[in-house]
């Protein structure tokens, strides 16, 4: 009896606090009804000032707390392991990964099947870049939802990064025609963006910010994501009222920073390019963050503020791998950027590449090759990378840079110009390079 | 996903997984303006199509009407600049009513809403600080077209546009954007005796959200439960947040099947997103393809207490008619055995065979509201019935016959009257007049939030104007 009463209490805490969130969010977005004991998130949100890190963070005590006092309840040991997850994204401190996997491990273990833990496991492999075995989740959450739109986005995620297009497209049109909403919307707008429809992936994402409704994260996110997609269709100044719209609605958003960089780096502005970058990487420190700003620091001739960031990417990489992230391809295209032992690089771009089929992988490896002057060999494999029809400057680049090496002039000019064409700063360390060789 | 009542804390099988619906951080390639959608978020909350709330009732002051409420958008915060809550123009918002009994919807109500904005070169409400309504500052304005459809046959219907650029109230921002703030503003008269309105409203709901989420407790009977505390008075949770309006006035006649002059009519409202594929045929930016149905609501409390988690974007996307398929969800509903546990001194109700449950919700009550046996979920309202002189919030519990579960007005008390319906307590009067089950003391819980902390207006759209920004600085 006593028992019984435990894990009733333990499932009703667990259920009270999961409307909660259902009821308006008391992790993100409009203030939640919470109980008299503390602010409206949105308030503490504001009180906060520049993050509303503090709030997830309380969030997370608040769970831990709960569970030690139930311990086996597998639905706030669920809701322990997304909260994790959600720490990870605030912060790009990946130590909160193996904490997620324990708790939803252990939801998983309570009550086998349980569907939600399942999903979260499947999220967190995606975070990890474990894409098989997000697959794997993902389908096995499908099953035991079915009818739910959301295992749908990790199954088509992880067929995205395993190159298996049709099934990902497939997959998102079946999540968006269960459930139409910011978070189908945006694959639809990525799915569109890799077949090279950039006006379509602009259209879905403006939907996709609609369906945000104010709420500042998702609208922050959605916007930044047109921003980048307004850079591509050569709408400059379009992207930068996104980016500062951004973070006007969530300020201090550090993706929109980074975004800002770029757009300020695309409008001639180095500068404040530079002061975007660093803010975004004192924020959170991520690999696109840290990257970047190395990269822009070099453009300035700061040399060695450069090499400090580049030292520092080799820390966040060692950090990301301790904690179950494969970060290969990542790695494997820095490494291949800046010459960083030519022949590990390959070696590192093929494990990338085994793990991650997707055009992605392809480029990685093309451009490990091309690096290491194994020109023959990548340019088919350049090629390979540009078979959706993506217009990504990145991959247009790589793909010159194979052809000018292997000796064909012409079309790496003519690959060369599509990658400025698309941007003229697609990349802080490459768009020079192009240009100088088209002016040469 | 509506807020409805969190009695839902009861139901041992909520998600979780709303946890995840906020940060999106970059794990993107280095040095490449590659975008990763990758981190795109795997679920996402939806508040502007998200129906909380939907109210039927004859008009007080004029009887020959019938007024419907559905309100959008849950706990708007008044300070919520700078991008205040607005109508989604890429949302289909409707109010449907089936008059012949089989759960179809036989005459809708669709607002269609457009936003326009002055600088079209940001998203925001107000670009700056906003001292006059024609302040160039001011950035958003939004307005609506009203049709209305009547099915003819089969899937066939006339269309009529009872409106268009009708306005949308503004947000009450405070006393430099709006000197005085009007309740009455943006209520549109359409003649013969049709009115709309649309607009941020004060949230009408009232409920003891703080004490249901803590393992449902309910203050006034904080003695009774499992885990037993001293007896309190309740607490609005919803008190001074705001929700989205859309609301007509129309003759009763204009919902009912000609040549009736009253009867029962099943209503429901639901917010429609238009469904993309990644492929595109004609090249089009397809922003208004075939709609999906994201969210309904007939009787409050369905999906968040009845509705298993699994289910609810099926729930959601599937039409009235076809509720029999939910069936059991009604006739056995897992709540009822959550609130045996956590009221150990409270009579057992029924966890099985709870016709009376698919009599209140799915199908109307004999002798009130009852519209056949097809089962669906609408919220069935009599219009025979005349506006009660002295209304009571526990409507037909209290022999309020105009009230819920006829109808629904903005005052009755649905929290308590579900409560009691659930605890099998429906009290002496409907015990007497319709045999339904009345356990004691389980006629007497309910959360202590009789009724709201504003008064409603007099008059259409009669829900209370927005609360202010200005003044909003926090809650209860």
């Amino acid at each position: 009896m006593r028992r019984r009463t435990a894990l009733l209490v333990g499932s009703a805490t667990a259920a009270a606090l999961a409307v909660g969130s259902l009821v308006g969010g008391v992790f993100a977005g409009p203030p939640s009804a919470a109980p008299s004991s503390g602010p409206p998130p949105a308030l503490a949100e504001r009180a906060l000032g520049e993050s509303a890190g503090g709030v997830t963070a309380t969030t997370v005590l608040g769970l831990e707390a709960q569970v030690r006092r139930t311990p086996r309840d597998p639905d706030l040991l669920t809701q322990l392991g997304f909260a994790y997850q959600l720490r990870w994204r605030e912060t790009a401190d990946a130590s909160f990964l193996p904490l997620s996997q324990a708790a939803l491990d252990r939801a998983v273990a309570v009550q086998p099947g349980n569907p939600n833990a399942v999903l979260g496991l499947g999220s967190l492999a995606l975070i990890r870049h474990q894409f098989r075995r997000a697959l794997v989740y993902g389908r096995r959450s499908q099953a035991l939802l079915p009818g739910s739109a959301r295992p749908y986005g990790v199954v088509g995620d992880a067929l995205v990064e395993l190159g298996r297009y049709r099934a990902a497209f497939a997959a998102f049109d079946r999540m968006a025609s269960i459930r139409p909403s910011l978070a189908s919307y945006a694959r639809v707008a990525y799915a569109r963006e890799l077949t090279g429809d950039l006006r379509g992936a602009a259209a879905a994402m403006h939907l996709a910010l609609e369906a945000a409704g104010g709420q500042p994260e998702p609208m922050a996110w959605s916007l930044v994501e047109v921003a980048k997609l307004e850079l591509l269709l050569d709408r400059r100044s379009v992207a930068e009222q996104d980016v500062r719209d951004a973070l006007r609605v969530f300020p201090g958003y550090p993706s929109a920073l980074t975004e800002l960089a770029l757009v300020e780096l695309a409008e001639g502005r180095l500068g404040p390019a530079v002061s975007a970058a660093s803010r975004s990487a004192d924020a959170v420190p991520t690999l696109q963050a840290v990257s970047l700003l190395g990269a822009l620091f070099d453009r300035a001739g700061k040399r060695a503020l450069a090499r400090k960031q580049r030292a520092t990417v080799a820390i966040i990489e060692r950090l990301l791998e301790a904690n179950g992230v494969r970060v290969d391809l990542e790695s494997a295209v820095f490494q291949a950027d800046y010459g960083i032992r030519p022949r590990d690089t390959v070696e590192l771009a093929r494990r990338a590449h085994e793990a991650r089929p997707s055009i992605y992988g392809d480029d990685a490896l093309a451009w490990a090759l091309s690096r290491a002057g194994r020109c023959a060999e990548a340019l088919p494999i350049a090629k390979r990378a540009l078979r959706l029809g993506t217009r990504d400057p990145q991959l247009f680049f790589h793909l010159g840079y194979a052809e000018g090496c292997a000796g064909d002039a012409n079309a790496m000019r003519v690959s060369y110009r599509q990658a400025l064409e698309l941007n003229p700063e697609f990349s802080v360390r490459w768009a020079p390079v192009a240009r100088a060789a088209l002016s040469g | 996903m509506k807020r409805g009542v969190a009695l839902l804390a009861l139901v041992g099988a909520v998600a979780a997984v709303v946890v995840a619906a906020a940060f999106t951080g970059a794990l993107g390639p280095a040095d490449a303006t590659a975008s990763s959608h990758r981190e795109a978020p795997l679920i996402s909350e939806d508040p502007t199509a998200d129906n909380t709330d939907l109210y039927a009732f004859v008009s007080p002051d004029a009887p020959d009407t019938v007024t419907l409420i559905a309100n959008y958008i849950p706990f708007e915060d008044p300070a919520g600049g700078p991008n205040y809550y607005r109508f989604d123009p890429t949302v289909q918002y409707d109010i449907r009513v089936d008059n012949a009994g089989d759960g179809q919807d036989d005459v809708i109500y669709r607002f269609q809403f457009k936003t326009s904005v002055a600088n079209g070169n940001t998203f925001l409400y107000n670009t700056g600080p906003v001292s006059s309504p024609t302040d160039p500052n001011l950035n958003v304005k939004q307005s609506y077209t009203l049709t209305r459809l009547v099915r003819t046959s089969g899937n066939s219907f006339s269309k009529t546009v009872l409106g268009t650029n009708l306005p949308v109230a503004p947000p009450n921002i405070g006393p430099r954007s709006n000197p005085t703030y009007d309740p009455y503003q943006a209520v549109t008269d359409l003649g013969q005796g049709r009115k709309a309105f649309a607009g941020p409203r004060d949230d009408p709901f009232f409920v003891d959200l703080g004490s249901i989420f803590d393992l449902g407790g309910l203050r006034p009977f904080n003695f009774a439960h499992l885990i037993p505390l001293a007896n309190e008075a309740g607490q609005d949770g919803v008190k001074n947040y705001n929700v989205h309006s859309i609301a007509i006035q129309v003759p009763k006649t204009d919902l009912l099947k000609a040549p009736a002059a009253d009867g029962t009519v099943g209503i429901y409202a639901d917010a429609s997103r238009p469904k993309i594929s990644v492929l595109r045929g004609d090249g089009t930016v397809d922003a208004h393809g075939p709609e999906v149905q994201v969210s309904r609501l007939g009787n409050p409390l369905v999906n968040e207490v009845l509705i298993p988690l699994g289910q609810k974007d099926y729930w959601n996307a599937s039409d009235p008619k076809d509720d029999a398929q939910f069936l059991s969800h009604y006739t056995n509903p897992e709540f009822a055995g959550l609130v045996n546990l956590l009221y150990p001194s409270l009579p057992d109700t029924p966890t099985s065979g709870r016709s009376d449950l698919v009599a209140v919700l799915l199908t109307g009550v004999p002798g009130l509201n009852f519209t056949g046996n097809t089962k669906a979920d609408l919220l069935r309202l009599n219009t025979a019935i005349a506006p009660a002189a002295d209304p009571s919030p526990l409507g037909a519990l209290a022999g309020d016959f105009q009230g819920f579960p006829n109808g629904r007005r903005l005052g009755d008390d649905v929290t308590d009257i579900e409560v009691r319906a659930i605890a099998c307590g429906y009290g002496p009067i409907l015990a007497g007049a319709l045999g339904l089950c009345n356990l004691s003391p389980n006629n007497a819980v309910g959360d202590g939030v009789d009724a709201n902390e504003d008064a409603f207006l007099a008059h259409f759209p009669y829900v209370a104007a927005p609360n202010r920004g200005y003044e909003h600085t926090g809650h209860n």
